[in-house]
C-alpha cells in the first residue's frame, strides 16, 4: 500500500484531485415517493446510496413509544455487492457490530437535530440502503440522511453535513476515497449548517494531537461547501415541484 | 486481460475539472476483480518551463502554500540536427539506463511524464525511488521534472477497443510529447522522445508528419550529444546486443541454462506446496553451491552447481523445487572461487555444453509424489549427514546492483583498439564474472572500475553488464576506500543542500540558553522550560582516545541517604533532527556512521555530530539525561528521564581516566564520582554475568597509522581497560531502562533490540569439532550454560585456545536485530548475549539511527513532546527498522574490509612467521586464523604438497593427511591445531586484490 503515491510531491493524489477538493456530489431528491415520505440518492464520488424516511407514523411495538418525543431509527444496509470483492459472510449482516455501530452513531447525531419533541408517541424510521461504497462511507450517509429528512418535512434545527479527512504525513486530505482510507489514519466530522459545531467526531486511528487543529479546519471548511451543494441541490427540486404543482 | 472496453462517461464539474472513470480487471488468486476507480482531470498542471509565459497563470498551490517551482530551463542543451530540447523518456529507458540518467554530463531538462513514473514504480521500486530523489533533487544542474499527463485533461487518453495497455500507455508518452511540442513551439524548444521500443518510434513516424517532436532511441540520441563516445560506453549492454542480434549469428548459440518457469506455474507450485520460495545465499568457500534458508526446513536446502543455480547471484529472492533423492549430498568440502574457474573462457565465446548437459535428461515427477519427497527431505535432514538438494526454477527479485571488479587482464586482446568483450571480476568472490563491452579495455586494466550488471539471458554463460566508471588505480587508497564503501551500499556523497538547510543557522556559533527561563529564548524554543538545568552536577566523559562525536557523559553523587544519584547524560540529538525533515530522512537512510580506519562516515553533518550535539567539555550542551537512584548494591531504586541542559567538567580517554581514578593523590568531588562508578559498575557486570550473560570474542584489531604519511604502521590487537567496561555497563543500564519505558509508553512501536537463542545446528560442527579433538562440549539450553561451558572449553598447554573457541562460536551466533515491538511478542524481546528481557539502543544518537528513535520515544513517553506518527505506525516502523538492520551489517562489513585492507598493506612491508590455528580443514585445503594480524586465509592443497592427489581428507576427524613439499613424513593437519605459518601479503595477478598468504611452515 505504501507503494502508492497517495499524495505526490507535485500536489496530487491518487484521483488527481488536490488536497483540499472534494469529489463528485450529485444527488436527486424524492425518488421513492410511494414507498416513503422522504427520499434521496446520493452519489458523493463512487458512494453511492438510498435513503428512505419513514415517519412520524405510529410505532408498531410498544416499545417504540415514548410520550415525550418521537423515536428515531435508522438501519443501515450495506449491501454485499457494494465493494470490489462481493462479501463472502452468508447471512443477513444487519446485526454485524460494524453496522450497529454506524447505526449508532447516526442516531446519537441526529437525535439532537431533529425536533423530535414535536413528533411525540410516533416513531422516524429511516432506512439507507449503500449500493456502492468508495471510502468516507459515514460522511455520505449523513448527507444522505439530511436531504431525506428535509424532504419529509421533519422539523430539523440546520443541515448536517458530513465528511471525512484524513492526514498524510503532514498534509490534511479533504474527501478520502477507499484507497486513501486505507493508508492512512483518518477522521469523520458531521457539521451543524454553517457554524463550527460538530454533532459527530469520529476518529478511529491515531492521530497526533497537534495535528487535529488543521485537520479540523479542512474539514469544517470540506463541510460547509457540501451544506451548499446539498442546499443548491434542495432549492432546485423545490423549484421544480412548485413549478409543476402551479401548473396543474 | 479484456480487451473489450467500454469507453467511461466523462462529467464536466467545474471550469478545469472534470471526472472519468477508471476502469480495469484485476485477477489475483485466480478471480478477476472489476475495479472502478474515479479519475480527475484537470487543466492547472503547469509544463514547469521557465520560458513558458502560459503556465504561470494557472498554477494553484499546495497544502503548504506553496506555489509550484518552475525548473525547465529556458535555454536548455543544444544537440546536432535538434537544436535546444527538452527530453522526453519512456519507461524502458528510465528502466535501462538509470545510472544514465543520474550521470552529470549527459540528459539535462527530463520531463518524465507521470505514466512513465508509475510503470517504473511497477516493475521496480528501487529506480523507482531513485528516479524520484533525481527529480527532487536537481534544482538547477540536471532539471528532471514530473509531469502528470494522467491528470491533464489535454493530455489523457482513453483506451480504445480492443487496445492493449501497453499501447495506451505508449499513445499517452506520445500524446504529452506532442502537448509539449505545441505547448513549446513559440519558445523554440523542441521535444525529443528517447524509446528503446521500435514500435513506439514508428508509431510516432506513422501517426503524422506533422507532430512537430523527435524521436530517438537512446543510442541515437547518445550519438548527438557532444561527448557521445564517452556516453556510449556506459549505454547497457543488452541494448547493444537487441540492436546488434541480427548482426552477430554466432551469439545465437546453444540454450546452456534452463528456462525459469512461467509464473502462472510458478505461483501454483508455490500454492500446492512444491515449489518453494527463499533468498539464495551462496557459499563464501565455493561460488557453485548456494544455498536456500526455508522455513518448512530445519537447515537450509542446498543448490550444487552452475544449472541448478541457474543465474541465481547471492541474495536473490528465488523459487526452488526439489532434486529427486538419488540427487541429494553432503555440502561439498571443495573450496572454489570465481576468479580462479575458467580463467581461459573466452569473452566472446560461450561456455562449453560439456558440464551443463550431464545431467540433461530428467525423469517426469507428479506433484503428488514431489510432496513425499519433501517429507522424506525434512526427515533426512534430521538424521541423515546427506542433504537434499534444489534447483533453482525462477527468480522472484533479483538483487542486482552496482558492482566494483576489474577487468580480467587474460580476456583482454590487447591488439585490438575497438569494442570489445572483456571479463570483470568482482570484489565479491561469490559472484560470477560479468562480460562487459567496451573500447577502453586496455586504458581500464588495473584500475578499480564499477560496473552494473544488465541481464543474464540463457544461453549465456556469464551475465552481461556495462561500465559504469572507473574509481582509480587498484591499490590506491582512494580507491580502495571508495569501492569498499560501494561494495558495502554506504552513502559516502557529501551531504545535499537541502539537509544541510535544516542546521541551525547560527552554525558553530550556537550556544545553549543561559537561562532556562528567558522569556526570548523560550519564544524562541516553547519546550525550554520543560528542561532540567543540570549544569551544577559534576559530569564527564569517557571515551576512546581522539574522540570527537561525543554521545554520552556521566556522573555519580552520594545522597544524604547513602545511596546514589547515578546520571548517564546522552546527546540530544533530537532537539536538532526533528521528524519529516530532509535531514531526518538523510538521517534514517544512511543508518549510522560507518567507521574505517582512516576515515568516518557520518550518519548526520559534522557541525552537528562532533560540535553542537557533542557533549565536549567546558561547555553548555542539550542532553537527555537517565538519572537513578542506586544502593550501594548497584540495584536500581528510582529512575527518571529527563531532558536537560549540561556542562561537562572533563573529557577523559580511557587511559587518562584510568590514571585519575588509580592516583591516590586525587580526592576531588570529580574522581570520588568516578571511583564510584567504576564501584557500581563493577557490581553490575558481576550481576549480568550471574545472569547468563555471554562473553564473546572476536579477532579484533586496530591498525596504527603513521600520523605524517597516513601509512598503516603496525597492527595492535585491542585493550580493555576496566574504564572501558565502565561506560559499557552504565550504557547498558541506560539503554534497558529507556526499553522499558518507551515499550511501557509505546507497547506496539517501541524501538527495540533482540538477539535471539541460536538454533543447536549452528552449533553441530563446532561442537563435533571440540568432541573430536578436545573432548570438549559446548551446551546450549541456556545463555548461562553456554557461558559457563565455554569458559570450560580451556586448553591449559595455551592459552589462547579458549578466546578462538569464543571466536568461532559467535560466528555460529545469531545477529542481533532491530525491531518494533508490535513483531515479536514479549518473550521473544530477549536479547541473549546480554541475558535481559528487554534492551534497545538509546546511547549513541549521533551514530546510529535506533537511538534517534529511541529518544524520540522517550520524550513522547515522558511528555516532553507528542512523538510524531512515524515512529507510532507499524508499517514506518518495519521500513525504519529493515533499513537500519541492513545498514548496521553493511557498516560493520565495511570497517572489516577496511582494517582487512590495512592489515595487508602492513604486512606488504613486513613478512614474518607467525602461529596460527587451524579452524576449517576442506577437502582441498584448510582455513587458518592467525590471532596477531586478525587475518585468515586459505592454504591451498597446492601450496602443502607437490602430490595433491595423494592427500587424504578424513571428514569424521577433521583431518587432512599430505606429503608436505619438504620432506616424505606424512604430515596429519587437524582442525584446532596449532600451527607456524609465513605470512605474507601478496597481490592476486588475476583479481589484483591483496590479500594475506599463509604458508605453513
Amino acid at each position: 500500500m505504501s507503494r502508492l503515491e497517495v499524495y505526490s510531491p507535485e500536489g496530487l493524489r491518487m484521483d488527481g484531485r488536490r488536497w483540499n477538493e472534494l469529489r463528485r456530489f450529485e444527488t436527486s431528491i424524492n425518488t421513492h415517493s410511494h414507498a416513503s415520505d422522504g427520499s434521496s440518492y446520493l452519489e458523493q464520488g463512487n458512494n453511492k446510496i438510498i435513503t428512505l424516511v419513514k415517519g412520524p407514523t405510529e410505532p408498531t411495538l410498544r416499545s417504540q413509544l415514548d410520550q415525550t418525543k418521537a423515536t428515531l431509527q435508522i438501519t443501515v444496509n450495506l449491501t454485499k455487492f457494494s465493494k470490489f470483492e462481493r462479501s463472502k459472510t452468508t447471512g443477513s449482516t444487519k446485526n454485524e457490530r460494524r453496522i450497529l455501530e454506524i447505526q449508532t452513531a447516526l442516531v446519537r447525531t441526529f437525535e439532537k437535530n431533529l425536533m423530535l419533541n414535536l413528533y411525540p408517541r410516533t416513531i422516524i424510521d429511516i432506512e439507507i440502503h449503500v449500493l456502492q461504497q468508495d471510502g468516507g462511507v459515514l460522511g455520505t450517509l449523513i448527507n444522505g440522511i439530511t436531504l431525506a429528512c428535509i424532504d419529509a418535512g421533519i422539523a430539523m434545527y440546520d443541515y448536517i453535513s458530513g465528511v471525512s479527512i484524513g492526514l498524510y504525513d503532514t498534509t490534511p486530505l479533504l474527501d478520502v476515497n477507499s484507497l486513501e482510507e486505507a493508508a492512512m489514519s483518518c477522521v469523520t466530522l458531521g457539521v451543524m449548517g454553517k457554524s463550527e459545531k460538530l454533532s459527530l467526531l469520529q476518529v478511529e486511528d491515531k492521530l497526533p494531537l497537534d495535528r487535529l487543529e488543521n485537520v479540523l479546519a479542512i474539514g469544517i471548511a470540506g463541510a460547509h461547501r457540501i451544506r451548499d451543494l446539498m442546499d443548491e441541490a434542495l432549492r432546485n427540486h423545490a423549484q421544480k415541484r412548485i413549478s409543476n404543482a402551479s401548473n396543474k | 486481460m479484456s480487451t473489450k472496453v467500454v469507453v467511461p462517461r466523462k462529467k464536466r464539474l467545474s471550469e478545469g475539472l472534470t471526472v472519468t472513470q477508471k476502469v480495469f480487471i484485476r485477477s489475483r488468486n485466480g478471480g478477476a476483480t472489476k475495479i472502478i476507480r474515479e479519475h480527475y482531470l484537470r487543466n492547472d498542471i503547469p509544463c514547469l518551463s521557465k520560458s513558458c509565459t502560459k503556465c504561470q497563470s494557472i498554477v494553484v498551490p499546495d497544502a503548504k502554500n506553496e506555489l509550484p517551482k518552475f525548473i525547465l530551463s529556458e535555454n536548455p542543451q543544444v544537440i546536432a540536427n535538434i537544436g535546444k530540447h527538452y527530453v522526453v523518456v519512456d519507461t524502458n529507458i528510465v528502466l535501462l539506463a538509470i545510472d544514465l540518467l543520474e550521470n552529470i554530463s549527459c540528459f539535462f531538462d527530463v520531463i518524465v511524464p507521470q505514466i512513465v513514473l508509475d510503470e517504473v514504480r511497477n516493475r521496480s521500486y528501487p529506480v523507482y525511488t531513485r528516479l524520484r530523489t533525481l527529480c527532487r533533487d536537481s534544482d538547477d544542474t540536471k532539471r528532471f521534472i514530473v509531469f502528470h499527463n494522467e491528470f491533464n485533461e489535454k493530455t489523457f487518453v482513453d483506451r480504445l477497443p480492443d487496445e492493449t495497455i501497453n499501447d495506451r500507455n505508449d499513445r499517452a508518452i506520445r500524446k504529452t510529447c506532442e502537448w509539449y511540442a505545441q505547448h513549446l513551439k513559440d519558445y523554440g524548444i523542441n521535444i525529443v522522445l528517447v524509446t528503446n521500443d521500435r514500435l513506439n518510434r514508428e508509431a510516432v513516424k506513422k501517426e503524422s508528419k506533422e507532430q512537430g517532436y523527435f524521436t530517438k532511441s537512446l543510442y541515437e540520441y547518445a550519438d548527438l550529444l557532444s561527448n557521445a563516445d564517452e556516453i556510449k560506453e556506459l549505454i547497457p549492454n543488452v541494448d547493444n546486443y537487441a540492436e546488434s542480434k541480427e548482426l552477430l549469428p554466432e551469439d545465437k548459440s546453444e540454450v546452456v541454462f534452463p528456462e525459469y518457469y512461467q509464473t502462472s506455474r510458478v505461483m501454483g507450485g508455490l500454492r500446492s506446496g512444491v515449489l518453494y520460495q527463499g533468498n539464495v545465499q551462496i557459499s563464501e568457500y565455493n561460488f557453485l553451491e548456494g544455498s536456500v534458508s526455508l522455513p518448512r526446513f530445519s537447515k537450509p536446502v542446498l543448490i550444487v552447481g552452475q544449472k541448478n543455480l541457474n543465474r541465481a547471484f547471492n541474495g536473490d529472492q528465488v523459487v526452488v523445487e526439489l532434486l529427486p533423492e538419488s540427487e541429494w549430498k553432503a555440502p561439498s568440502s571443495l573450496t572454489l572461487d570465481s576468479e580462479h574457474f575458467d580463467i581461459n573462457d573466452n569473452p566472446d565465446g560461450q561456455g562449453e555444453e560439456d558440464e551443463f548437459n550431464r545431467n540433461g535428461a530428467e525423469a517426469v515427477i507428479s506433484d503428488k509424489q514431489r510432496r513425499l519427497l519433501a517429507k522424506e527431505a525434512i526427515n533426512a535432514q534430521k538424521s541423515k549427514k546427506v542433504q537434499p538438494t534444489a534447483k533453482i526454477v525462477s527468480i522472484t527479485r533479483r538483487s542486482w546492483r552496482q558492482y566494483v571488479g576489474q577487468i580480467a587482464p587474460s580476456s583482454v586482446d590487447d591488439k585490438t583498439n575497438g569494442i570489445q568483450n572483456v571479463f570483470v571480476i568482482l570484489m565479491d568472490k561469490c559472484l560470477p564474472k560479468i562480460r562487459i563491452r567496451t573500447r577502453r579495455a586496455q586504458e581500464l586494466l588495473g584500475k578499480r572500475i564499477v560496473i552494473s550488471v544488465d541481464s543474464w539471458p540463457e544461453n549465456y554463460k556469464y551475465p552481461l553488464g556495462h561500465f559504469v566508471r572507473d574509481l582509480g588505480d587498484v591499490e590506491s587508497t582512494q580507491a580502495e576506500t571508495e569501492a569498499l564503501l560501494l561494495e558495502h551500499d554506504v552513502e559516502y556523497r557529501p551531504f545535499s543542500k537541502k539537509v544541510l538547510e535544516c542546521l541551525p543557522s547560527e552554525g558553530h556559533n550556537w550556544k545553549a540558553p543561559v537561562k532556562l527561563d528567558d522569556p526570548e529564548e523560550i519564544s524562541k524554543d516553547p519546550l525550554l522550560p520543560k528542561r532540567q538545568d543540570l549544569r551544577d552536577k559534576l559530569i564527564c566523559s569517557i571515551d576512546p582516545p581522539g574522540c570527537v562525536d561525543i554521545d554520552d557523559a556521566l556522573h555519580a553523587k552520594k545522597l544524604p541517604n547513602g545511596n546514589w544519584e547515578v546520571g548517564v547524560h546522552i546527546a540530544d540529538v533530537t532537539h536538532f533532527v526533528k521528524t519529516g525533515t530532509a535531514l531526518d530522512a538523510e538521517g534514517a537512510s544512511r543508518g549510522t556512521s560507518v567507521y574505517l580506519v582512516d576515515k568516518r562516515i557520518d550518519m548526520l553533518p559534522m557541525l552537528l555530530g562532533t560540535d553542537l550535539c557533542s557533549l565536549k567539555p567546558y561547555v553548555d550542551r542539550f542532553a537527555f539525561s537517565v538519572l537513578w537512584e542506586l544502593d550501594d548494591n548497584a540495584d536500581i531504586v528510582n529512575v527518571n528521564f529527563t531532558k536537560s541542559v549540561i556542562k561537562s567538567r572533563e573529557a577523559f580517554s580511557y587511559e587518562q581516566a584510568q590514571l585519575r581514578i588509580d592516583d591516590p593523590n586525587q580526592t576531588d568531588e570529580l574522581t570520588l564520582g568516578m571511583r564510584a562508578l567504576l564501584q557500581l559498575s563493577i557490581k553490575l557486570k558481576q550481576k549480568r554475568l550471574d545472569a547468563g550473560a555471554l562473553n564473546l570474542a572476536s579477532p579484533e584489531v586496530k591498525v596504527h597509522m603513521d600520523s605524517e604519511t597516513a601509512d598503516p604502521g603496525e597492527v595492535e590487537i585491542k585493550k580493555l581497560l576496566a574504564t572501558n567496561s565502565l561506560v559499557e555497563e552504565f550504557m547498558l543500564l541506560a539503554n534497558i531502562s529507556v526499553a522499558r519505558k518507551i515499550y511501557d509508553a509505546f507497547p506496539q512501536t517501541a524501538m527495540l533490540r533482540r538477539h535471539a537463542a541460536s538454533p543447536s545446528t549452528n552449533f553441530e560442527v563446532l561442537n563435533e569439532m571440540l568432541q573430536k579433538r578436545k573432548n570438549m562440549h559446548i551446551s546450549l539450553e541456556s545463555s548461562k550454560a553456554l557461558a559457563d561451558s565455554l569458559d570450560r572449553c580451556i586448553d591449559p598447554e595455551d592459552a589462547y585456545f579458549n578466546t578462538l573457541v569464543r571466536i568461532m562460536s559467535t560466528r555460529c551466533m545469531m545477529a542481533a536485530q532491530y525491531f518494533f515491538s508490535g513483531a515479536y511478542s514479549y518473550p521473544d524481546f530477549r536479547h541473549y548475549g546480554l541475558a535481559v528481557d528487554i534492551y534497545t539502543h538509546f546511547t549513541s544518537p549521533i551514530r546510529r539511527y535506533c537511538d534517534v528513535v529511541a529518544h524520540r520515544q522517550l520524550a513522547g513517553a515522558i511528555g516532553y513532546e507528542p512523538l510524531s506518527l512515524d515512529h507510532r505506525d507499524k508499517h514506518k516502523m518495519d521500513m525504519i527498522c529493515r533499513n537500519i538492520n541492513r545498514k548496521h551489517r553493511n557498516a560493520q562489513f565495511a570497517g572489516r574490509a577496511s582494517i582487512e585492507y590495512y592489515v595487508g598493506q602492513v604486512m606488504r612491508n613486513n613478512e614474518s612467521i607467525e602461529t596460527g590455528y587451524v579452524i576449517k580443514v576442506f577437502n582441498n585445503g584448510i582455513v587458518v586464523l592467525v590471532p596477531k594480524f586478525g587475518v585468515e586465509g586459505l592454504i591451498r592443497i597446492e601450496n602443502l604438497t607437490d602430490s595433491a592427489e595423494d592427500a587424504v581428507f578424513d571428514e569424521l576427524e577433521f583431518k587432512l593427511s599430505f606429503k608436505p613439499k619438504t620432506g616424505d613424513k606424512v604430515r596429519d593437519v587437524h582442525v584446532f591445531e596449532k600451527v607456524d605459518v609465513q605470512v605474507r601479503s601478496v597481490l592476486d595477478p588475476i583479481t589484483s586484490k591483496r590479500k594475506a598468504e599463509l604458508l605453513l611452515v
